[in-house]
């Protein structure tokens, strides 16, 4: 008897309908099949539903059963068509009446019978609200993702024996409620405090700066300068996700598994800082079935590379379409896929190999040639696309604990934040009419004319400063944004001369 | 092809050596050389040296004491290394004055690459590149401290260390000109500085003199400094930028330095910075400001 269940199967960000048909046959040899192009890790599903259906305490049948994928020219990968399949066959041996109403299954079987956590479950809400499907079946560790999407039927599935039962009419299982999504709240837990960072007051203002406008920020210090510390205190002073925000980036958590089980939408800035020794496809991402890299999994966060010329030369250059594009586009044999990659950079460098160029107190030990090449990797394209350059000195030790009876007089994370987050809503503000721009560093050139705003006095000492310091026309339009972006943090409507000025401290340093 | 080598490589036998160079120990027989041997650009000349790894610091110095030296019309002899010396050959060039090289290696096989450039600009204003080795001979360990008592033995003024380190090259130029009677001068460096211990420590001992302005190079004679700052134009400062150079003049700071000792908003120093950096009140290196 043939029974056809709904599941989907995900292509880039993208899901596509998938049918999946069951067919037990009375007559021919006992087996089981997949056809529809099946991955592996679907192939072995045969195995899981098999014995998950008899650790359910029915008997599973002893005839010829085929499992078609439809459309069978789409590769489908993961394991989440078990629960599709099983209650494929559950229906073709009349264990269960299918739903009249068109559903989607999905999600992963144990062998006891029972669903674990599967990744993905986010888009498949957002097909069942594009495609009309009012319910959808999916394990309860998983069901919270798609609790926020409105108008989709939510059943968290604890095992096959309750769904057997519900479907059947015997004991309903209760949908989710819709959580609303300003209702979420992800704690917020930096690894340190900005007023735990002693000194480096240039650095602090900078990255206030680019928290503020989502700028790109290089830094360079000898070790020990305290350039991790300050990457790892910038989640502290990221305002929260939107709610736009939040659903990309909740659907790029989702498809790689990053949704811890019982999670929901995301609603913290994602910050990744991978090793310098990933790969291009790690970083950029890829693969034959393509997923999405880190770079992707940074998108609205930060994207922190720490030792920044160790990273493989391809690699670097890779980042630059999603620096000046905001997405990465992968071709494969199989077809292509974008992913969004609208990241904040922030780069790690030390001054030299062994690190202690320009130290007073430590000798270089590199030779002029060693200096010329690690510097080489830094210049370039990548540097013109960063817009704060900054350089961060040794501190001195004796300053870096503060006495008992000293005060600390340091800002706190959350005062820095509370500044960020008002100079967001005054750019969300400016930007509410176009669509892929949030914040000051999303503005395209031609849209600086529009709202940059500069007053006489800062666009003659801007003029100077192009001549003066040999800015090309890239670095020039850079300064003009964060020049904007820390006249917003003043909450001021025009750029004044002193945000220029402040903002040329940042600039790109060329040794002459 | 680079365009040096279409000077041809000549010979100079010992009997045709400068008389200063003929008197020192283990004078080499001849001399392998590209350009002019004129006579007169060896009548006085001076050597500096230092550091390879040259500081601003170092790189003031020389701009410092180059125009006294061009103006005695003396001439600069190096050892064509990076950092002090190829600063050395590269100002005096640029105030037109005449610079000779001594290599370490061959004349075809140089070392830094980099230095190509100042390779053909030196023959090209009248100076000379010297080699006592075979010109396809590659650079050793020991040719390089080799090639500095030709170095010192060319010198008529004296040897200037302008920076370098307690086990720096320098010293043994220090070392090779004194046993060739010549005049050792040092400049004098912060003292905890890497690259200035060997220069200190030459003056400490009395191998050196010290040389703090650039006449002390050729004159003997104590004078008062001179007033530098007098022609500065100071009087349209505001409040923070007097405060800035008041600091900034005696050492160079970090625009967070400047933050500590001011207590000052970061915001309002970053301004300042850059107003002053475009009216040219200040200079940035690394990081550093220093009075321009």
């Amino acid at each position: 008897m043939l029974n056809k269940v709904l599941s989907i199967a995900n292509v880039g960000l993208k899901g596509i309908e998938i049918e999946v048909e069951v067919n037990i046959a009375d007559k021919g040899f006992p087996g089981f099949g997949i056809v529809g192009l099946a991955s592996k890790a679907v192939e072995e599903a045969k195995e899981r539903v098999k014995t998950a259906i008899i650790n359910s305490d029915i008997n599973f049948p002893n005839a010829k059963i085929t499992i078609n994928l439809a459309p069978a020219d789409l590769p489908k990968d993961g394991s989440c068509y078990d629960l599709p399949i099983s209650v494929g066959i559950l229906a073709s041996m009349g264990e269960l009446v299918l739903p009249k109403e068109r559903s989607y299954f999905y999600g992963e079987l144990s062998l006891d019978g029972s669903l674990r956590h599967t990744r993905g479950v986010f888009l498949l809400a957002l097909l069942a609200k594009e495609e009309g499907i009012k319910k959808i079946y999916v394990p309860r560790m998983s069901a919270n993702e798609a609790s926020v999407i409105e108008g989709v039927e939510v059943y968290p599935v604890d095992n096959l024996k309750n769904l057997i039962k519900h479907l059947n009419g015997e004991r309903k299982i209760e949908p989710l409620k819709t959580v609303n999504v300003q209702d979420i709240f992800d704690d917020i837990n930096p690894d340190f405090d900005f007023s735990e960072i002693l000194g480096q007051e240039q650095a602090k203002r900078a990255l206030e700066i680019a928290a503020a406008g989502g700028h790109n920020v290089f830094m360079m210090g000898p070790p020990g300068s305290g350039k991790t510390m300050l990457s790892r205190a910038i989640p502290g002073i990221l305002p929260n996700l939107s709610e736009k925000e939040s659903l990309e980036v909740t659907k790029i958590f989702s498809i790689t598994g990053n949704i811890p089980p019982g999670g929901s939408l995301i609603r913290q800035r994602p910050f990744r800082s991978p090793h310098h020794t990933t790969s291009q496809i790690g970083l950029i991402g890829g693969g034959s079935n393509p997923k999405p890299g880190e770079v992707s999994l940074a998108h609205r966060g930060v994207l922190f590379l720490d030792e920044f010329p160790e990273f493989g030369r391809n690699s670097l250059e890779a980042l630059r379409q999603p620096l000046e594009d905001g997405f990465v586009s992968i071709c494969r044999a199989s077809g292509s896929v974008t992913f969004p990659a609208q990241f904040m950079l922030i780069a790690a460098a030390n001054p030299c190999q062994c690190g202690y160029l320009g130290d007073p107190k430590k000798e270089c030990s590199c030779s002029p040639w060693q200096i010329l090449n690690y510097r080489k990797k830094l210049s370039g394209p990548i540097m013109d696309r960063i817009d704060l350059h900054l350089i961060v000195p040794a501190v001195d030790v004796n300053h870096l604990m503060i006495g008992k009876n000293e005060i600390n007089n340091n800002e706190k994370s959350e005062v820095i934040r509370k500044r960020v987050v008002e100079a967001r809503k005054i750019q969300s503000e400016r930007f509410k009419s176009l669509n892929h721009i949030h914040s000051n560093s999303d503005m395209k050139n031609s849209h600086l004319k529009e709202f940059s705003n500069l007053t006489g006095k800062a666009n003659l000492l801007l003029k100077q400063a192009v001549n003066k310091f040999n800015l090309s026309a890239r670095v020039y339009f850079r300064l003009i944004k964060v020049a904007r972006t820390i006249a917003d943090l003043d909450k001021s409507m025009e750029i004044k001369e002193n945000h220029i000025a402040e903002a040329l401290q940042y600039r790109v340093k060329n040794d002459d | 092809m680079n365009e040096w080598e279409k000077w041809p490589i000549k010979i100079i036998e010992q009997k045709d050596f400068p008389k200063q160079l003929k008197e020192i120990r283990l004078c080499p027989k001849k001399l392998f050389y590209r350009g002019e041997w004129d006579k007169n650009i060896f009548d006085k000349v001076v050597a500096i040296v230092g550091s390879r790894q040259i500081t601003r610091y170092g790189k003031e110095i020389i701009e410092k004491i180059m125009p006294e030296i061009i103006s005695r019309n003396t001439t600069v002899i190096s050892g064509f290394m990076y950092g002090v010396d190829s600063q050395a050959h590269w100002e005096c060039l640029k105030y037109g004055g005449k610079t000779v090289a001594v290599l370490g290696s061959g004349l075809n096989e140089f070392y830094p690459t980099e230095n190509n450039k100042l390779y053909l600009n030196i023959l090209e204003t009248g100076g000379v590149v010297i080699s006592e080795y075979e010109p396809n001979f590659k650079a050793t360990v020991w040719s390089f401290p080799q090639r500095n008592r030709i170095v010192s033995g060319l010198s008529t003024v004296g040897v200037l260390i302008v920076e370098g380190g307690i086990k720096s090259g320098s010293l043994i130029t220090a070392k090779l000109g004194l046993e060739q009677k010549k005049k050792i001068l040092s400049v004098p460096g912060p003292i905890n500085s890497k690259t200035s211990q060997g220069t200190n420590w030459l003056i400490k001992t009395g191998a050196a003199k010290m040389v703090t302005e650039p006449k002390d190079i050729f004159e003997d004679v104590i004078s008062m400094p001179e007033q530098e700052n007098l022609f500065k134009d100071y009087s349209n400062l505001n409040e923070v930028e007097k405060i800035m150079i008041d600091l900034l003049e005696s050492e160079a700071l970090t625009g967070d330095e400047i933050c500590q000792i001011t207590q000052k908003n970061i915001t309002e120093i970053s301004t300042t910075l850059s107003m002053m950096l475009m009216k040219d009140l200040v200079t940035e290196t690394d990081g550093k400001f220093y009075i321009s």
